[in-house]
């Protein structure tokens, strides 16, 4: 029942969200239209629309909101561990991303049905990369937005993901291949969420490994699955920790 | 009966008993008071600013202990910036002590388990995006852990109770200030807590909204809850409450001297003739503020003085059209302590 309720209150707590899925679907929409007559892949398009933008798009503010009010201070008197208003809103979060995911794929299909347009190859791993890379940066988004306590974590989030390729890019371009660079570049490819992770994942770059299907390696695969929830649980846990010993007061006594 | 050492001076304030809590309770020697819902020994807060000095920190409460039992209404009452808020906070588990501790019901504010036995109404309530008040309040209920039918029953009891028929089915962030508070109020009398934590709760209520609220926090304080109002509507107060905490700069200030002094008053009284006369022969001079053939003003000390000096002044032969106690009341004395401390 709360889990339940903490999970529907992430859809309906601003009124402009299932906007954005609307929005989001046209987008599609008009993206296979004017831009898939010979077929390049639309997976990329999902990946970034579905798995980047949309999670910046519906987690915003999703605490920062209630601290900036003051509802905090009604939710956090409720009989409960504060980690679960967490984890049920980001559930919440990423059960908005599978429905949006599985419409987004039924568009594409039901599209190609109609007009023969564009290529469906690999679309069903783009939609899992791109639900996997939309957990991570909502999970980053969601522990950002308890840390500052305001509505811009997400555009946080944006010009922190492209200020770290505007460093990487110019560490690489000015020091070259050296311990430092080396270092940042770790930090990128273990800590940042996993784009490059799960392109290459999707796209079926990594090549035989183990245990083989057709172009995939199972076992590469299955590490980028659990490299990215991995990653988005350790965000969640950062942002469980804030919420847990953060004081919530709005003192004007 | 009074295990947990509440010290106060009984008087009475128009016509009504009162009891001033006095702030440093004595509980040494005790673990824990029987009976206290809410509980604090040496409740301190310091401010303090990220990367800023010692000299930026804020001390908003200092040194604090007190004690609330079941079934006690406790009024908050001081300036601006004395500490209610942070103290009714501190009670809720938002912010932690810097020093000090604070249980509800036995356990450390803050814990699940001190969150079972309390509600909390903030100043102002805000409610998620397009919610009817019934949807917040099942909400909240789902929030307790209630089940699904004792939610429903509550909710119907709830609507009763506040009057809030009329806009249950409305959505919440669309309602007025008043409406506001009778949801807020509902959402924290949601699963009949112990203690009830209330920051100004009669904003923006109309007269009978007010009426409603006192009653229904009296029947409320009837059935066993404690109850906590920091609030700056002193005369609502006065008829909710009979026990005080006066803060100012982070401490309870002791006021039961002031308010024993306050009950000293001028007697006015209204005479068909010969005022002068009477009070020459009937009355010491020292207590004579005024007289003239019409109209008396006597000092009194004490309001039990009342009684015999009407009587006195009769059998002398006075004919009495009215008598008036004017007295200063808790707004009265409130504003005298202010001005005295600033």
């Amino acid at each position: 029942m709360r889990a339940y309720e903490l999970m529907k209150e992430t859809f309906y707590r601003r009124s402009y969200i299932w906007i954005v899925h609307v929005s989001w679907f046209a987008l599609y929409g008009l993206y296979w239209w004017l831009f898939l007559p010979e077929g390049p892949d639309f997976g990329k398009f999902v990946f970034v629309w579905g798995g980047f933008l949309l999670p910046l798009a519906l987690s915003a503010g999703i605490f920062g909101d209630d601290i900036g009010s003051g509802r905090i201070c009604v939710l956090v008197t409720k009989p409960f561990w504060s980690g679960e208003l967490y984890l049920f809103r980001l559930l919440g979060l990423s059960f908005q991303a599978v429905v949006h995911l599985l419409l987004a794929g039924a568009l594409v299909l039901g599209l190609h049905a109609v007009m023969d347009k564009g290529n469906t190859t690999d679309l069903g791993l783009w939609l899992l990369a791109s639900w996997l890379l939309f957990n991570t940066c909502a999970a980053l988004s969601t522990t950002l937005s308890v840390f500052v306590g305001r509505a811009f974590n997400s555009l946080l989030l944006l010009v922190l993901v492209a200020a770290g390729y505007f460093v990487m890019g110019m560490l690489m371009r000015m020091l070259g291949d050296n311990a430092m660079t080396g270092a940042f570049m770790s930090f990128v490819r273990y800590g940042w969420p996993p784009f490059t992770l799960l392109h290459k994942f999707a796209a079926g770059e990594y090549g035989p490994f183990a245990l083989t299907v057709g172009k995939f390696s199972i076992a590469k695969d299955i590490a980028c699955v659990v490299h990215s929830l991995m990653l988005a649980a350790a965000y969640s846990v950062l942002g469980i920790v804030i919420l847990s010993r953060r004081e919530f007061s709005r003192v004007r006594d | 009966m009074s295990e947990y050492g509440l010290m106060g001076s009984e008087l009475i304030l128009r016509g009504r008993k009162t009891v001033l809590v006095q702030a440093e309770v004595e509980i040494a020697g005790r673990e824990t008071a029987q009976g206290a819902v809410v509980e604090s020994q040496g409740l301190t807060k310091v401010f303090r600013r990220l990367l800023a000095g010692r000299d930026k920190a804020v001390c908003a409460l200092q040194d604090v202990s007190l004690s609330v039992r079941a079934g006690q209404i406790v009024g908050l009452i001081g300036p601006n910036g004395a500490g209610k808020s942070t103290l009714l906070n501190l009670i809720a588990g938002l912010i932690v002590p810097t020093e000090g501790h604070v249980t509800v019901c036995g356990y450390r504010a803050r814990s699940v388990a001190a969150r079972r036995h309390l509600g909390f109404m903030p100043e102002h309530p805000v409610f998620p995006g397009v919610y009817t008040a019934r949807a917040v309040l099942r909400y909240h209920g789902a929030l307790l852990g209630l089940p699904a039918p004792a939610i429903a029953t509550q909710i119907d009891r709830a609507v009763q109770q506040l009057q809030m028929q009329e806009f249950i089915d409305r959505t919440a962030s669309d309602f007025s200030q008043g409406m506001k508070q009778r949801l807020a109020l509902a959402i924290a009398m949601m699963g009949e807590p112990q203690l009830l934590l209330l920051d100004e709760p009669s904003n923006g209520l109309d007269p009978v909204g007010i009426v409603q609220l006192r009653d229904l926090l009296k029947r409320l304080r009837d059935a066993g809850a404690a109850v906590v109002i920091s609030s700056h509507r002193l005369g609502e107060l006065e008829k909710l409450t009979s026990d005080y905490l006066f803060m100012h700069r982070g401490r309870i200030v002791s006021i039961a001297e002031q308010v024993a002094a306050s009950q000293a008053g001028q007697l006015r009284i209204e005479l068909v003739a010969d005022g002068v006369a009477l009070a020459e022969r009937l009355l010491p001079a020292s207590k004579v503020l005024s007289a003239t053939d019409k109209e008396l003003m006597i000092a009194v000390a004490d309001p039990e003085e009342v009684p015999d000096l009407v009587r006195d002044l009769a059998q002398g032969g006075a004919r009495i059209m009215s008598v008036l106690l004017q007295r200063e009341n808790i707004e009265d004395l409130f504003l005298r302590l202010c001005n005295e401390r600033t």
